[in-house]
């Protein structure tokens, strides 16, 4: 199981704290803590690739931009993206190459990647944050 | 951090904050709830959430929750905001990812002896012709032309294509169209994702349930609505899917710039919005307008779905297996609606979510045969428990803008849940009350376990006796569709 992400308590919807060494590495944690909620990741492929290139006005709404275009392609391709290249991450654009996989089998369906709680904070282990998935 | 003594019970079932708690603060906050769930209430963030939705520019009255609020994103769910066309604020947070979320309820010809036979017949075929679930593209995948009509027209579309009856129209909030849809106004992404999803379920907790009105609380309005004890009726529990979602995702972040133009100081992110007039205020209004009417056709193709499977299983067996619309209600969205505030007729952007209309008598948005009675208000439980028909009443349109809940509110984490429950064994225990279950997804099913859920009936019993909606009927499980 990869580390930098766990699920925490949430009422109504679904909420991870993700964590990393540096900002590209708090984003593939995170990218991957959204893969785990979506579906079971044993046996899933890595046959389908995108490119995604974002700019934001701020980090915060770069990481709900990059992990809302992975729900995207994930609903759009039937697919789930467990690998991330992060080739540049300034805190306002992100260049990344993703590889996934057909869904083997899915777990829950997410409507989309909120703000609430949304706060990358700098800590002794890097970077960190909560993410709120509305389900 | 406010606590319970920052409140003033101002009623046996209405509390209020007082403006002067934040300096921020615009109007007071009112809490409509009985003790236990005022007492439960500051377990989340969903008083501060109330709090900051009080700040918000143009607001009348008070931030009002409703008894089954909740912690949400922006606003709390359960909430409901009244903003003054002139000077307010139009909020995606204040009507949620999916809009138009809501409930139909169907009227069948028949009683639960009579249906009984072929319950599980019935749920089988119901399974198949409502498509829900995980990757859930829909029964009646549209054209980009076809996309363009029903995004502007919703009911009426489906009217047009031979998928509605004039009553089911009629007897739809808004008669399905919510007017002011501007399709030029939505991304080519959402267009994208809706496509292929209309008459589909979903899934998380949104549902198709076969129900038997088990108790009449007031039998000349039942009456009137098509209602009676016995009866066996289905409710239909979604909204506008992807569409509706990438909407919201897409104004939360253009409307990001709108807050600085307009110098709005926001306490909370997710609580972004822009004046009504301005041109992203109307954008928004725009586009929302367009998931709504997504949302009203999708649940009258699922509506001809549950049609199709009633033929399909009881055609020749029964004396006739028909249904009539009893009534199709939104339980997030932002409507224009007059209101008296007061004593003053006032325009407002009236932001309900997780929330329902409950218009009382007399009001011309009502179809002609419920405009002396009033407007139903459907009150699903959550699942294999109790679902309610009220209807709306003077009172809710002095106290609430015309407001009352939706239905249960959460009170326990989904991984609370699933410790809690085990899916296989909750369909177990489902299955040998005589709920017939279709479902899948186990874990889906644990997570949507009753023990997550305030007590719809506490939430009811709140609002008929705060009268801001009148108890019509009960109505209990016989299948359930999840997805």
């Amino acid at each position: 199981m990869r580390e930098g992400f766990e699920e925490v308590e949430h009422t109504a919807d679904v909420a991870i704290c993700v964590w990393g060494g540096d900002l590209a590495e708090l984003f593939a944690n995170a990218a991957y803590g959204l893969a785990c909620q979506l579906a079971e990741l044993d046996d899933v492929s890595l046959e389908f690739e995108h490119q995604i290139a974002l700019e934001e006005p701020d980090v915060e709404t770069l990481l709900v931009s990059w992990l809302g275009e992975l729900l995207y392609l994930s609903e759009r391709d039937k697919a789930v993206f467990t690998t991330f290249d992060i080739h540049t991450l300034e805190p306002t654009c992100l260049e990344a190459t993703v590889r996934g996989g057909p869904m083997c089998e899915g777990r829950r369906a997410i409507k989309a990647v909120t703000f609430s709680e949304l706060e990358i904070v700098e800590t002794e282990r890097g970077y960190e944050t909560t993410v709120v998935f509305d389900v | 951090m406010v606590q319970k003594q920052d409140f003033e019970q101002v009623g046996d079932f209405t509390w209020d904050l007082p403006r002067r708690f934040r300096s921020d603060m615009r109007v007071p906050v009112r809490l409509f709830a009985n003790q236990a769930l005022f007492d439960e209430a500051f377990g989340d963030r969903s008083i501060e959430q109330l709090i900051n939705t009080a700040t918000l520019p143009g607001i009348v009255k008070q931030a009002m929750a409703m008894p089954d609020f909740h912690q949400g994103y922006g606003f709390p769910i359960g909430g409901v905001a009244g903003m003054r066309t002139d000077e307010g604020v139009i909020s995606p947070g204040g009507v949620g990812y999916d809009i138009n979320c809501g409930v139909r309820l169907m009227a069948t010809e028949l009683d639960q002896e009579e249906i009984a036979p072929h319950i599980e017949d019935l749920m089988t075929a119901l399974y198949r012709s409502c498509p829900s679930g995980l990757g859930g593209d829909g029964r009646r995948p549209v054209s980009d032309r076809e996309l363009e009509q029903l995004l502007s027209d919703g009911s009426r579309w489906a009217l047009n294509q031979g998928l509605a009856t004039r009553e089911d129209v009629a007897h739809t909030e808004e008669q399905g169209s919510l007017r002011g849809a501007d399709p030029a106004q939505v991304s080519a992404r959402a267009k994208e994702r809706g496509r292929s999803q209309i008459g589909s379920l979903g899934s998380g907790n949104h549902f198709l349930e076969l129900d038997v009105v088990d108790e009449v609380y007031d039998a000349s309005v039942a009456d009137r609505f098509g209602l009676r004890r016995g009866q066996a009726v289905v409710q239909i529990h979604c909204g506008s899917r992807g569409f509706g979602h990438q909407v919201c995702d897409d104004y939360v972040k253009r409307l990001q710039s709108a807050v600085g133009k307009y110098g709005i100081d926001l306490p909370s992110r997710q609580l972004v919005c822009a004046p009504v007039d301005s041109p992203e205020g109307q954008a928004y209004y725009g586009a929302m307008a367009c998931a709504v009417n997504y949302a009203f056709v999708n649940r009258q193709v699922l509506a001809m779905g549950v049609r199709e499977a009633f033929e399909r299983v009881l055609a020749g067996k029964v004396r006739s297996f028909d249904l009539h619309q009893v009534y199709d209600v939104c339980h997030n969205i932002a409507k224009f609606e007059d209101h008296t505030v007061d004593g003053r007729s006032m325009r407002l952007c009236v932001h309900r979510k997780g929330a329902t209309r409950a218009f009382g008598p007399g009001r011309s948005d009502l179809p002609d045969d419920y405009t002396d009675v009033g407007q139903p208000v459907l009150v699903p439980g959550s699942m294999g428990t109790a679902s309610y028909v009220l209807v709306g009443t003077d009172r809710a349109m002095e106290l609430t803008l015309g407001s009352t809940c939706h239905g249960a509110g959460r009170v326990m984490s989904r991984t609370q849940a699933r410790k809690q429950v085990r899916g296989n064994q909750l369909r177990d225990e489902l299955e040998e009350s005589g709920i017939v279950v279709r479902a899948g997804s186990n874990r889906g099913l644990a997570e949507e376990a009753p023990l997550a859920y305030k007590a719809v009936s506490q939430v009811v019993e709140v609002v008929h006796r705060a009268g801001i909606a009148r108890k019509v009927a009960r109505l209990l499980p016989v299948g359930v569709i999840k997805g």
